[in-house]
């Protein structure tokens, strides 16, 4: 086809393009959020006392919605072609910064002799392993949403949305999650987040292309 | 540069907005540039050139909603551009063909607009300087050819266009200055 062929062709395409960006992206994150419900109920079921734990489980849900909510302007960002990240890398160090000083706090106004027992949660923290599991139905939708953007910067692209896609499974683990210790969710929520940025920026250079 | 982006992002809006004569321009504009762009970049292999300008044209076409009028429209042409050249080098790659260091070399490059700015600096500069070094400079400088042929094309001889080119480049040399002050 010669080029000149292609533009009269795609000149008469006038078609008004698809549906707008806002609604394909909350249909994105709440449709992973209920998927990555129900595959916690499926699997792990919820905690026995979440009646009783409600105020916890909203802080916890609410915690890692703010870590999804900060990551989301720098991948807009990246999904465009040609954007500078600019102050959306900021916001992401300030996130980190309020976790480092969340855990600190916790941990230096506690008795010494249960500081550990505080941040490590009394086991292995799972939330590491499950958290990544739970945001994968997100990532899938982010995914398909932001290969239309026609994102050119697929690695850091495939992490900020990696990390978008974790917090919000998060917010499905918090229903599950029996550990209430602020130090240990300021961390281990966050480095769940952060491993699901790493596996993101992997699997970005990959999935992203278009 | 700066025309152009005032230029294209007139024609892209309204195409935008249903003008579909505007957006036939804005998509010959766009391929002009672009042409230029992708075989600067691809000149082992000019018949690539065209298909990923086809394949670029497409992408600006099919996501021309998403761009964002509060930022420049030819970096968005450019990085759908860039985008589809890592692209393409990537497949071949892939294939175990090598990516020759001429065309690898090019992507380098900072700006599209630099190169354009510094040619269009130097025809404006030259066009500061009498015929005879003028047409001296451009054979024998720009162009490399030997001094010689350039007197013979000229019809001055050697020694004149020697002469010429060593005065002229001193002209030129000042004028620079003159302009970076």
């Amino acid at each position: 086809m010669k080029t000149d062929d292609l533009i009269d062709a795609l000149a008469r395409d006038s078609e008004t393009p698809r549906t707008g960006l806002a609604p394909r992206l909350a249909f994105a994150l709440i449709v992973g959020l209920l998927l990555a419900t129900g595959l916690l109920l499926a699997f792990f079921g919820m905690r026995p006392d979440i009646g009783a734990a409600r105020m916890m489980v909203m802080m916890k849900a609410g915690f890692a919605a703010l870590g999804a909510g900060v990551v989301l302007p720098l991948l807009l960002q990246l999904a465009k072609p040609g954007r500078a990240p600019g102050w959306r890398i900021a916001a992401i160090g300030g996130f980190v910064l309020l976790c480092a000083g969340v855990v600190a706090a916790a941990l230096l106004g506690g008795d010494p002799s249960e500081r550990f027992e505080l941040w490590m949660g009394g086991a292995f923290p799972w939330c590491v392993v499950i958290i990544p599991l739970l945001a994968t139905p997100t990532a899938a939708l982010l995914g398909w949403l932001v290969r239309d953007l026609a994102p050119t910067r697929l690695t850091m692209t495939g992490a900020a949305l990696g990390a978008v896609s974790g917090g919000i499974g998060a917010m499905a683990y918090a229903m599950y999650c029996p550990v209430d210790s602020a130090a240990f969710v300021a961390t281990w929520y966050a480095v769940a987040i952060a491993l699901c940025a790493v596996i993101g920026a992997v699997a970005g250079q990959k999935l992203l292309r278009w | 540069m700066i025309e152009a982006e005032t230029h294209l992002k007139a024609l892209m809006l309204r195409g935008l907005a249903g003008d579909a004569g505007a957006h036939r321009a804005f998509l010959t504009a766009v391929s002009g540039n672009l042409r230029a762009f992708l075989r600067a970049r691809l000149r082992t292999a000019p018949e690539d050139a065209e298909d990923l300008l086809q394949e670029t044209l497409i992408a600006i076409h099919t996501r021309r909603d998403t761009y964002d009028p509060a930022y420049p429209v030819t970096a968005w042409i450019y990085a759908i551009a860039r985008y589809r050249l890592i692209d393409h080098w990537r497949r071949r790659q892939r294939r175990g063909e090598h990516i020759p260091v001429e065309d690898a070399r090019e992507l380098f490059t900072a700006s599209e607009d630099e190169a354009v700015d510094a040619r269009r600096d130097v025809t404006k500069l030259l066009a500061m300087l009498p015929q005879k070094q003028r047409d001296s400079i451009r054979l024998v400088k720009l162009e490399g050819v030997s001094v010689k042929d350039a007197a013979a094309q000229i019809g001055l001889s050697e020694s004149d266009v020697k002469i010429s080119t060593h005065r002229g480049m001193k002209t030129l040399m000042r004028l620079m200055a003159e302009a970076e002050t």
